[in-house]
């Protein structure tokens, strides 16, 4: 305990003079689920300016420092939801639009951002309607009166609709192909910008060693040409075009692909249609009754997909023989995501205890919990910002009565970036 | 004549009929003649170069100890099919199965070549238009398709395989035929079909005369293409099949006698009253796509025979004209009467073997002659070296009402075992059978009398008279013997079925 302590000091010097500091906060927790790192039972969790600054089991609390007990609650992190239209309009195009973001759409005046802080979603990605590519997702903090306030970060993904028919299939191939030219010409340009870097130093002896060489007596006069303007500069590569610039994104691994398929089909479609490239990609895969993923799922829990995925009990078809696809995939290497049931206000007040029912029939508890928080903030590329309780992220937290997967618990508070925006917290 | 009696007399309820009326096959000891060298098999001498870099993509597939019924006329019995690759490499009795190689062991059962639907619709799910993009492997019709033993399956004018799990290779063959408007109740059409044939076939015959002399004549131009269909040039030139739909005699007639003078063999679906007119059709070397259980009254103001026939089937076949067999729907269909879709296949032939057509002509129906019209009868629709390895494994024969396809092989892949899926796996379950298939003895066929009572012992711990049935079967009866009956106790799901292979008992 006393080594803890030092090292909060020793942290945080601020602390001895903490009193002063008025959004400084120790939370007092009966349980905290850390979802990065298990369970803390009676942990402290300090805040201070909308970060989480540290978190341990019964850490010491100086004095002076404002301190919220809340020993009956649990808290987890906020929820995040990755997939939601929730406060847009649904006006759908059936285009290829992968320069879109769906940031130009948000609206953010609207009662159903508040109802979402209170249901624990302290964390939205929006993305953008359409079939094809209609664009780039964007994570937003429900609440602010300001598209600019509730950004948290843009181009969470690139979500791609794919059915099996031979237009998903062209698009595809074509998008990537367009990658592919880019870069094809990018290295001949790129070479050829050496070859003409490079040339300048021979430059010199080419005009001594004539005889000798034949050839370089007219790359000598090519250079000699271009050697003023081309100074030691390294080579710039140009602007991919801004429908082509997401896919190389995507090849570079600097923007995740979020793929909607329908059927065990669209994947093996899809995979023809990507071929050989090693891409990686998540995908969307919306949970119907009587699902035939589950064909699939060993080649997608090799490819190491994501499976973005409602908490539903699925059947096998022609049978009323229950599936746990969930608990499939995530046994066959997937990771999950999940969605509310549907992207309601309702379907987002029942999340948690839709997710308790797949706990209940099989699903390992700490997954799920990761499928809502952490595993969906790294989906968006917001994985090191928020998601789980630790040091240096956002405060988002959800206070619960009692187990979140329990059926009769109930979210007392939520907090986003440091401040409580639902439910009564006496201080 | 009352050919209104005899028909009367035929339409007898369907659950009493006895679809299968055996007919002898080849004796075992003619066996011998029928073993098949592998033409594709890897030379021993050969193997340095290319092996490394094959022997990782090498795919061995085995069904050992079957009774091989290889579509061509002969029974092999106790014979090993050997695939490499999705494509039989070897049938013998004693092969050298590799290391690795899968092996299904058929022992007991038969062999038959996977099924072709000459057509069928949602077997693949998609559309055809772009089979190869929309193909839905998984789709539960298909599973049904490969429990009737469909394996390949004409699709609007594409020749596709029911590959289960797979998108590749799904597509056979593009564009196998084109459908022609031929009839007396529509003259214009005639009248243009025939105008568009001679030019086409002008064409054809100066561009062959062109092709033939070209060489030495350098000064001869090409014909002209003009006004000429590539559609019906490539039916001339025996690329696609030329397909009518026809039932009528007048339209029949006048469909041989077009193919005849143009020189091609047309594919008519339906061919109802094809029997009255059969040697026409038989001299045009005419395919007829029949469902021998349509029927169809004869028009009342005729005296000339017409309407439908059981014997239809029968009366083609005995003509030379080759008979494919289709139900009545096309699709999967779970509603309505049972017994006339898609899945039906087989039972569909049996009808009509019940109304004359041999029973290896009835297999041909489902196999090898709807391959030839789709034009995909170098790959599928038999088991021979260098085919694909296209396989049903069956507890019983292969027209009979009562036998289930227990397993199904598509390119040398186990697509469909009948214990692991739904749909039929609690009928007559395998490992309970009370029909051990060597027992069953269809009426006129030879068996070898030691052959029963060693496997038989065995498997079931079976009481001694179950080695007798072959000893008393009785010549040209559709019975199996009563001794079965002491087997069935042990069973109790579905009393009917439970019956054992009493046909018509």
């Amino acid at each position: 305990m006393k080594t803890l302590n030092a090292i909060v000091l020793a942290a945080f010097p601020a602390l001895c003079s903490a009193a002063a500091l008025p959004d400084l906060v120790a939370i007092k927790v009966g349980r905290a689920e850390t979802v990065s790192h298990g369970v803390i039972e009676h942990a402290v969790i300090l805040v201070e300016d909308g970060k989480i600054v540290t978190i341990g089991q019964d850490l010491p609390i100086e004095r002076g420092i404002r301190v919220i007990d809340l020993e009956s609650w649990i808290a987890m992190p906020g929820l995040v939801n990755p997939y939601s239209r929730i406060g847009l309009d649904s006006r759908a195009g059936d285009e290829f639009n992968p320069q879109i973001s769906a940031f130009d759409d948000l609206y953010p005046t609207g009662e159903d951002y508040d109802k979402l802080l209170e249901y624990g979603v302290t964390t939205l990605g929006l993305y953008p309607a359409g079939r094809a590519v209609p664009g780039r997702a964007v994570v937003v903090r429900p609440g602010p009166d300001t598209a600019e306030a509730m950004l948290v970060a843009r181009d969470a993904y690139l979500k791609v609709y794919f059915r099996s028919d031979s237009r998903s299939k062209k698009m595809v191939k074509d998008a990537f192909a367009k990658v592919d030219e880019y870069l094809e010409k990018e290295k001949k340009a790129k070479e050829k910008f050496d070859k003409e870097a490079s040339g300048k130093k021979p430059e010199a002896k080419p005009e001594e060693k004539k005889p000798d060489e034949k050839a370089p007596a007219q790359d000598g006069e090519k250079k000699e040409e271009k050697k003023d303007d081309k100074a030691k500069k390294a080579y710039v590569p140009a602007e991919p075009d801004d429908k082509v610039k997401p896919f190389l994104d995507i090849v570079n691994g600097k923007l995740n692909a979020l793929i909607s398929i329908g059927q065990a089909a669209d994947f093996l479609h899809l995979m023809d249609a990507i071929g050989e490239r090693k891409l990686s990609f998540d995908l969307r895969i919306p949970m119907t009754r009587e699902i035939d993923i589950y064909e699939v799922e060993k080649q997608i829990g090799e490819r190491k997909c994501r499976i973005v995925m409602e908490p539903e009990i699925t059947l096998t078809p022609g049978t009323m023989r229950m599936r746990n696809l969930a608990q499939e995939f995530s046994a066959a290497g997937s990771k999950i995501v999940f969605l509310p049931r549907g992207d309601t206000l309702t379907a987002h007040k029942t999340w948690l205890r839709n997710v308790g029912e797949v706990v209940a029939q099989g699903l390992p508890r700490e997954i799920a919990l990761r499928a809502l928080t952490l595993e969906p903030a790294e989906l968006m590329g917001v994985g090191a910002r928020l998601g789980s309780l630790d040091k240096n992220k956002d405060a988002n937290m959800v206070f619960l009565n009692g187990d979140p997967f329990e059926p009769g618990t109930k979210i007392m508070a939520v907090m986003l970036e440091g401040r409580i925006v639902f439910g009564e917290v006496a201080q | 004549m009352s050919n209104f009696m005899l028909r009367k007399l035929l339409q007898i309820p369907a659950s009493a009929l006895a679809l299968c009326s055996f007919t002898a096959l080849l004796a075992p000891n003619a066996n011998a003649a029928f073993l098949q060298e592998p033409a594709a098999a890897p030379k021993e001498g050969e193997k340095p170069a290319e092996e490394k870099k094959k022997e990782e993509k090498e795919e061995w597939f085995a069904v050992t100890n079957g009774d091989v019924f290889t579509g061509t006329g002969s029974l092999l019995r106790g014979m090993t099919v050997l695939a490499k690759n999705g494509v039989i490499v070897k049938i013998a009795s004693e092969v050298d199965i590799p290391e690795g190689a899968k092996v299904l062991d058929a022992k007991g059962m038969r062999v038959y070549p996977g099924l072709v639907a000459v057509a069928s619709s949602g077997l693949l799910g998609g559309s055809s238009a772009e089979l190869e993009d929309t193909v839905d492997p998984f789709n539960s019709r298909m599973l049904l398709g490969l429990a009737s033993g469909i394996t390949s399956t004409g699709i609007g004018s594409v020749a596709a395989k029911l590959k289960r799990g797979e998108i590749k290779g799904v597509v056979l063959r593009d564009k196998f035929s084109t459908t022609l408007t031929y009839s007396t109740n529509n003259p214009s059409s005639k009248r243009n079909l025939v105008e568009k044939l001679d030019v086409t076939a002008k064409y054809l015959r100066e561009f062959r005369e062109y092709e033939a002399k070209k060489a030495s004549n350098k000064d001869l131009k090409e014909p002209a293409k003009k006004g000429v269909d590539s559609a019906l040039l490539a039916v001339l030139k025996g690329e696609t099949m030329a397909r009518f739909n026809a039932d009528g005699r007048e339209d029949l007639i006048a469909i041989a006698r077009l193919a005849q003078k143009y020189g091609f063999r047309p594919v008519i679906d339906g061919c109802e009253e094809g029997w009255t007119v059969a040697d026409e059709l038989g001299r045009a070397g005419a395919f007829a796509v029949l469902t021998p259980r349509n029927r169809d009254d004869k028009s009342e103001a005729l005296v000339r025979p017409g309407g439908s026939s059981i014997e239809n089937a029968a009366i083609l076949h005995a003509h030379g004209v080759q008979v494919a067999i289709i139900p009545a729907t096309r699709g999967v269909d779970l509603g309505g009467i049972a017994g006339r879709d898609i899945i039906h296949l087989p039972i569909e032939a049996g009808f009509a073997v019940r109304g004359g057509l041999p029973q290896a002509a009835a297999i041909a129906a489902i196999t090898i002659v709807p391959a030839r019209i789709l034009g995909v009868d170098h790959r599928v629709g038999t088991i021979e070296v260098g085919k694909d390895c296209d396989l049903l494994v069956m507890d019983g024969d292969l027209l009979h009402y009562q036998t289930f396809v227990q397993y199904a092989i598509v390119d040398g892949k186990q697509v469909y075992d009948k214990e692991a899926e739904l749909w039929f796996a609690h009928i007559r379950p395998r490992t309970t059978a009370s029909m051990a298939p060597e027992t069953r003895v269809d009426a006129g066929e030879e068996v070898d009398p030691n052959a029963a009572p060693k496997v038989d012992a065995p498997k079931d711990g079976a009481k001694p008279e179950e080695a007798k049935p072959p000893e008393e079967k009785k010549p040209g009866g559709g019975e199996t013997p009563p001794e079965k009956k002491p087997e069935e106790p042990p069973k109790e799901t579905g009393g009917d079925e439970g019956s054992g292979g009493e046909v018509g008992g």
